[in-house]
């Protein structure tokens, strides 16, 4: 089962893995430049961004500071056009109860659009262990779900993957071999999935945004796979993490100028869709029942705290396409879930920073996430807040924290600091065989201690 | 407000613990090329560090203990340059949170020189060099066009990086937690101006990440903006 827990040692792990991989260095180098450029061009297009950040940051602060009130408004209102909303604390009971709602329709086949907040839960594998067919019909997604592999980037899911990885895997399932050409591949992706669209029991989707003042639910795709599996499938599951509402529909329209901006460079994307409710009695198309399952998951851990701003992520992507550490790490070194820069706060913070303590040191602080961030989170400031954390709650390592103690106490003055630099100039080639020398020297030269500092000279 | 490196007429040159230690000519370059702005140089015997590296790692305990030697050091009546873009916004941005102090008037040494408008050689005439910019310096300090200026009045021409804005993968203990990323990092930027003299940088943390690994693979050599300015590339490299 999908799980937020991080292994302290993974990220190191898995980033040799990615950085051994020419081509995939290439892919997330070309993705990431390509969704990057094509950012900053959006931006500018805007009349002011930085007025419709600001804008944007006020909306999602004031929204979750009145948290509750937004969220029992939106259920209201969807309740009152005819949606079953339910709440869940924990990823296992919106496992359950999505699960339930599939058993309750005998369904056979799951159709999903791309939701990040179905990755977090689990969805897909406790789906296949109650024997439901799930299948992902966002391409990128769709790719990963045959390879049998988890997404490594929030928007790009299949970013480190190249046409020749496509081909292979939907070969198996088209039964021949195709030739690793986008027209063709995407043609018999296409048919391959035009068959789950027509049979799906069930449609899962994320949600982007929850219209308190509506009780909508804003789609934000690209491949019109959403507006398949929302009008096709009898019953329609829409999963939502708890902070992502909005609101009125104004607020959400300035949201809006942001989000497909940030994410690929879009002022709008293809499809913009709100749904309100399932299909009403004079209506012929969409889904006869609609149940929205927000999940807490965790988020309330950051409420009303130092992290509280977090919630305020819209989910676009941007950190990821801007991070020199994303860039060569790869997202599979943060987790199976959340990556690049959002991910390293998030993910400790969803899951508790001692489940995750690599994940607020897997960054180099260079700030550039917080300058491509559309709602202005400052993250690499909540990275450094995480990292006082690990040391505070005694989570960092005991030598590391003795090393800074009896580094601290030696650069207390300045006639025991000489001392310190005089015993580091003699133990230099030492210092290459332990700990962090060692991390240092395996392919850099240690640096090399003056014969005589500045003050010497 | 301070009204700025044109009014001052003495200032304290804090050498920062890696300039004092591993690059102290650097630092030599730096006070050689306040002199010549017709500022007279003191140079606080008490100094040490200013405690970034604990504080950047968490630790606030130790960066306080550390960031304590610098408030001891510094006077607040003169004004502090700093060679190192990290450092000096590490005292601008941090030290006074941390220590429940008043701020410092503190200027990353290219700034100041920058609008001391410093008397340069053509030192560098007819040579071609990458500007690398310290992460901090850039967007915590926001000086990016000082350091590129100072560079092109002694007769550089500065090549564009293909990516100015990635980080060098220095990043303190990064660098050591990380060490496969962190290289990766600095290969791509030691990559990224191919055929120039050297990469000038003007944070010594970024010098130290460079210059290391370049000397592991026989690549670019890096160099300090005041070396480079003062000395000019040839004679650093």
């Amino acid at each position: 089962m999908t799980s937020l827990v991080q292994p302290p040692a993974r990220f190191r792990e898995r980033a040799r893995i990615t950085l051994g991989h020419k081509g995939v260095q290439e892919m997330i180098d070309s993705g990431t430049a390509h969704l990057f450029a094509r950012r900053l061009e959006a931006w500018a297009d805007l009349p002011d961004v930085e007025a419709t950040r600001e804008r944007a940051r006020e909306i999602r602060t004031r929204t979750i500071g009145d948290l509750d009130r937004y969220l029992a408004d939106f259920g209201a209102a969807l309740g009152a056009r005819g949606g079953n909303v339910v709440f869940c604390r924990s990823a296992e009971e919106a496992r359950r109860y999505i699960v339930d709602v599939c058993v309750a329709h005998d369904a056979k086949l799951v159709a999903k659009t791309k939701s990040m907040a179905t990755e977090e839960i689990g969805l897909n594998e406790a789906l296949v262990d109650a024997e439901i067919n799930v299948v992902e019909t966002d391409l990128g997604e769709y790719l990963i779900q045959l390879a049998g592999e988890h997404p490594t980037h929030i928007i790009g899911p299949a970013i480190e993957k190249t046409e020749e990885d496509a081909a292979a895997v939907l070969s198996q399932v088209e039964g021949v071999e195709l030739p690793p050409e986008p027209q063709g591949l995407l043609r018999a992706a296409r048919r391959q999935l035009r068959d789950v669209f027509l049979h799906a029991d069930v449609g899962v989707t994320g949600v982007n945004f929850g219209v308190a003042e509506t009780g909508s639910i804003c789609l934000v795709t690209n491949e019109g796979n959403g507006r398949l599996v929302t009008s096709l499938p009898r019953v329609h599951v829409a999963v939502m993490g708890m902070e992502r509402v909005v609101p009125t529909l104004e607020d959400l329209s300035v949201l809006l100028q942001l989000l497909p901006r940030s994410a690929g460079g879009q002022k709008l994307s293809v499809y913009t869709t709100l749904l309100t409710g399932p299909r009403r009695k004079n209506e012929s198309d969409g889904p006869e029942e609609l149940h929205v399952v927000i999940i807490d998951n965790g988020r309330s851990n950051l409420r009303g705290g130092r992290y509280e701003e977090m919630l305020n992520c819209i989910r676009c992507g941007a950190c990821l396409n801007v991070c020199p550490v994303y860039r060569k790490a790869g997202g599979g070194a943060y987790s199976d879930v959340y990556s690049g820069p959002m991910g390293a706060v998030l993910v400790p913070l969803l899951a508790k920073v001692e489940h995750a303590p690599s994940l607020p040191h897997a960054s180099s602080l260079c700030g550039a996430c917080t300058e491509s961030c559309p709602v202005k989170i400052p993250l690499h400031e909540l990275l450094l807040e995480l990292r006082r954390d690990l040391v505070d709650e005694g989570i960092a390592s005991r030598r590391e924290r003795l090393g800074f103690l009896l580094w601290s106490l030696a650069w207390s003055n300045a006639r025991t600091y000489r001392l310190s630099a005089r015993l580091a100039r003699r133990f230099t080639p030492l210092a290459a065989r332990f700990g962090p020398g060692r991390n240092w020297s395996k392919e850099r030269e240690l640096p090399r201690f003056a014969s005589r500092s500045y003050r010497e000279l | 407000m301070h009204p700025g490196p044109r009014a001052v007429s003495r200032v304290q040159l804090f050498a920062t613990c890696l300039g004092d230690l591993v690059f102290p000519q650097a630092v030599a370059d730096a006070a050689t090329l306040l002199a010549a702005c017709g500022v007279e140089v003191e140079f606080p015997s008490a100094q040490v560090c200013c405690g970034q590296p604990a504080f950047n790692a968490g630790h606030r305990s130790a960066a306080r203990r550390v960031g304590r030697t610098f408030a001891r050091a510094f006077s607040r009546n003169l004004p502090i340059v700093v060679p190192s873009g990290s450092c000096a916004a590490m005292i601008a941005l941090r030290l006074p949170e941390l220590l429940g102090c008043e701020p410092y008037t503190v200027f990353e040494l290219s700034a100041f020189l920058d609008d001391a408008s410093v008397p340069l050689e053509q030192v560098n005439e007819a040579t071609e060099v990458g500007y690398h910019a310290s992460c901090h310096m850039l967007r915590e300090l926001h000086i990016d066009a000082a350091p590129k200026r100072l560079l092109e009045r002694t007769g550089a021409t500065i090549v564009p990086l293909r990516r100015p804005d990635l980080c060098c993968g220095f990043g303190g203990t990064f660098s050591v937690r990380q060490p496969e990323v962190s290289v990766a990092m600095a290969d791509d930027k030691l990559a990224s101006a191919p055929g120039t003299a050297a990469l000038v940088t003007a944070d010594p943390g970024c010098l130290m990440q460079l210059s290391s690994r370049s000397a592991r693979i026989g690549g670019t050599p890096v160099v300090h903006l005041a070396t480079a300015l003062a000395r000019g590339m040839r004679a650093a490299a």
